[in-house]
């Protein structure tokens, strides 16, 4: 724990931002390399306040960009220190090699991402693109609703990525503006409960202790490339047991329940929507109207996009006769990737629901309730005929003629 | 380590590709153990020979070697063996004759001098050449 | 749930001023959302914050709204901005202006007729006069508290008194006279 302990409320009212910041703060980071991007750039702002206030006890460093910031990461998680950053969009893609590296590496940094649309055209506004650049980079991807989540699933993310099974990085997804800039009540943990929650860091393999001199990121070739990255993706598809354990953990400690694959009215949904992000929690009011009229709707999303969670999301989507796959990023030539996941998880399972793409929200285009109920009315006339209405992909809230793509 | 990473399938490895250069722990005074003493890791480059890579070698003349230790210096492959601050000959395991040592050996003639991977060294030392009187060379 | 729209200018303190609403309404046990549209908007630029208030937790995150209350900082922009975009039969303005209601109303078609929900105050000359600076926010949280009557205004002070926290006693005095003032003169 930081040696100044700082004095906050049960109940704050934060930003995603602040909530990101003040659970880098609780961690008792040891390295935070950053460059600010906006919308991610207050998670930065925060944390250099901290320092300047005498908070941090560990070392702020202000790089040259954001590829320096994340090799700055790898090299101070490889020395062996609790690290984390933050960054958005163009941000995220100048880390893209690095993020290989650490994932690589086996280095356990947090990523606070606030999600952002990738240029051109530029635009400072939330959507998944830069998350969905990041999906086979070999980190923990963990979706979030809202500043309380971004404020327990950061905490937890250290604890996550630590875990001596695990020790891989995870990146904690925010939508920008849309959580990043929304001020919400925060329910805190005081600095001592937080950090004894994540607990001392555990370094492994560090440079910096010279009783076992080590070198971190070597050269394998064929002879043993494939036997790392095959230990790699067993480290993430075994994260799964630790992170259901933090949840529960979690839980116990605070009440606040977090699963891999988070769902709402899914008991009996006929018709579901599947979403990252804020929208999972505006389509919960949506699920709340439709019930009223009789429409069984439910929404689910993978809380933890990687490892994905197939057999579960599988397992509750047995029963619905007609699913939307929402995907907020521009699917480049193809159906959006949430659509795949989702297609791919079902195939081999009995169920056959009738199953859509619908591309939304780019740029921060608003995702309104009243669209959302559209959709699922949409969905319910899909149920009802066992096929779809139209074509496989369309985009939804896009100005000009209808754009559809794909025949059944 | 009991079992050679030639054996090891990927659970077995050390996550990261981490390569650790000595077995157990280092306890001692690095410096104060000789090379050849160290308890080096199989994964140490030390295990791996690259003496075939030459095509010409260094060949080491102690008459003319004033111990200036700039081969040793300058040697990417650590491969110049010195003691107790004196030049005492190349390790011919590691050398892989890229002639960097020649070149920033500063006496005249030079005290190391590649030859052909196969003259004898004996031969090579009688070739050697006299002092050079152009300044600067 | 109670929605608010902030109409402003970038640098007026609309972003500050909804935080702060929300902050200080959370204090009374309420769950909050305060939220603004930024673009690339550039000190000086028209532009929007919102609020949404409930009893339960807030999980709509669309930036659509319907207000209940519309807030304009600037007098201009009672006369420029679309501030009764998306508004319903009860939306209730409250409009920063030197003008008197009825001078207001008289020259903005789109509020005549609404006497009853339009609502004037000078936040800029209470700002200038007792926090010292041209900052119309906090006036206009003390105008709601009057035109809203959620809260007892000594009530509210006391929740603002703790968000403000460690700014000095002369600032925190002066935030309370301005909140006091702004209640007793919003018409
Ligand atoms: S030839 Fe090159 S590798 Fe060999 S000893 Fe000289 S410097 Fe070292
Ligand atoms: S550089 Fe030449 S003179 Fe100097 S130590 Fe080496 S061999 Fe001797």
């Amino acid at each position: 724990m930081n040696s100044k302990v700082m004095d906050i409320k049960k109940i704050e009212v934060w930003d995603g931002n602040m909530a990101a910041s003040q659970a880098f703060r609780q961690a008792d980071v040891d390295v935070v390399a950053a460059y600010p991007i906006t919308p991610s750039t207050p998670v930065v702002e925060n944390y250099a306040t901290f320092e300047a206030n005498g908070y941090i006890d560990g070392e702020f460093v202000m790089v040259e960009s954001e590829h320096a910031a994340m090799s700055a990461c790898v090299g101070a998680a490889a020395a062996g220190g609790r690290v984390a950053t933050a960054t958005s969009s163009q941000g995220f893609a100048l880390m893209v090699e690095v993020l290989y590296q650490a994932a690589g590496m086996r280095l356990p940094i947090v990523l606070a991402q606030v999600n952002r649309a990738l240029a051109a055209p530029l635009n400072v506004n939330g959507d998944h693109s830069d998350m969905y650049l990041g999906r086979d980079s070999g980190w923990i991807n963990v979706s979030t609703f809202s500043p309380q989540e971004v404020y327990d699933l950061t905490l937890c993310a250290f604890k996550i990525g630590e875990h001596l099974d695990v020790r891989l990085p995870v990146n904690i997804n925010q939508d920008g503006f849309m959580s990043s800039h929304t001020a919400q009540n925060v329910r805190t943990l005081d600095d001592k409960t937080a950090c004894d929650f994540i607990g001392p860091y555990q370094a492994v393999n560090a440079m910096l202790d010279f009783s076992k001199p080590v070198t971190h990121g070597v050269q394998t070739e064929e002879d043993w490339h494939f036997e790392h990255k095959a230990k790699q993706h067993d480290a993430m598809m075994r994260s799964r047991k630790v992170i259901d354990e933090v949840f529960a953990e979690f839980k116990a400690l605070t009440g606040r329940e977090y699963k891999a694959v988070e769902s709402y009215g899914m008991e009996d949904a006929e018709v579901a929507i599947v979403a990252f992000g804020t929208t999972y929690e505006t389509a919960k009011i949506v699920v709340d109207n439709l019930k009223k009229e009789g429409i069984k709707a439910g929404i689910i999303s993978p809380r933890i996009f990687r490892p994905f969670p197939l057999e579960d999301i599988a397992a509750q989507l047995q029963h619905v006769k007609a699913i939307a796959c929402m995907d907020r990023s521009a699917p480049g030539g193809s159906v959006g990737a949430l659509y795949n996941e989702i297609a791919g998880a079902l195939f081999n399972s009995p169920a056959r629901p009738v199953l859509s793409n619908i591309i939304y929200g780019l740029g921060g285009r608003d995702m309104t309730v009243s669209t959302l109920t559209e959709i699922y009315k949409d969905l319910v006339k899909e149920a009802a005929s066992g096929k779809l209405n139209g074509t496989i992909q369309r985009f939804v809230g896009v100005r000009g003629p209808e754009l559809t793509y794909y025949n059944a | 380590m009991s079992k050679s990473i030639k054996d090891m399938g990927w659970d077995e490895l050390v996550q990261g590709a981490a390569l650790f250069s000595f077995e157990g722990e280092v306890d001692y005074e690095m410096s104060q153990v000789q090379p050849e003493d160290r308890n080096y890791a199989e994964t140490n480059s030390r295990n791996a020979y690259v003496g075939d890579w030459r095509v010409e070698k260094p060949v080491f003349n102690k008459d003319f070697c004033i111990d200036c230790q700039f081969c040793w210096i300058y040697c990417p492959d650590t491969s110049i063996i010195a003691r107790d601050k004196k030049m005492i000959g190349v390790d011919m395991d590691h050398c892989k004759g890229c002639g960097i040592c020649v070149e920033v050996c500063p006496t005249n003639p030079k005290s190391l001098l590649m030859f052909n991977e196969n003259t004898d060294n004996e031969e090579a030392l009688e070739q050697w050449p006299e002092k050079s009187e152009e300044k600067g060379e | 749930m109670l929605e608010i729209r902030w109409h402003s200018r970038a640098g007026q303190g609309a972003v500050t001023g909804a935080k702060g609403l929300a902050s200080v309404v959370a204090e009374t046990g309420k769950e909050v959302q305060a939220f603004a549209f930024y673009g690339s908007a550039k000190r000086g630029a028209s532009m929007t914050a919102y609020n949404r208030v409930d009893d339960k937790p807030i999980l709509n995150h669309e930036k659509y709204m319907k207000p209940d209350y519309v807030f304009i900082l600037d007098p201009a922009l009672a006369f420029t901005d679309d501030f009764t975009a998306n508004s319903k039969e009860s939306t209730k303005y409250i409009i920063t202006t030197h003008l008197s209601k009825a001078e207001l109303i008289a020259q903005i078609p789109e509020i005549q007729g609404m006497e009853d929900r339009v609502f004037v105050l000078d936040c800029f000359g209470i700002a200038l006069d007792t926090i010292g600076r041209a900052i119309p926010n906090t006036p206009m949280l003390g105008a709601f508290i009057k035109v809203s009557g959620m809260f007892e205004v000594a009530e509210f002070q006391e929740s603002m008194k703790s968000v403000l926290g460690k700014l000095s006693q002369k600032i925190i005095d002066a935030n309370m006279v301005a909140i006091e003032r702004a209640y007793n003169e919003v018409n």
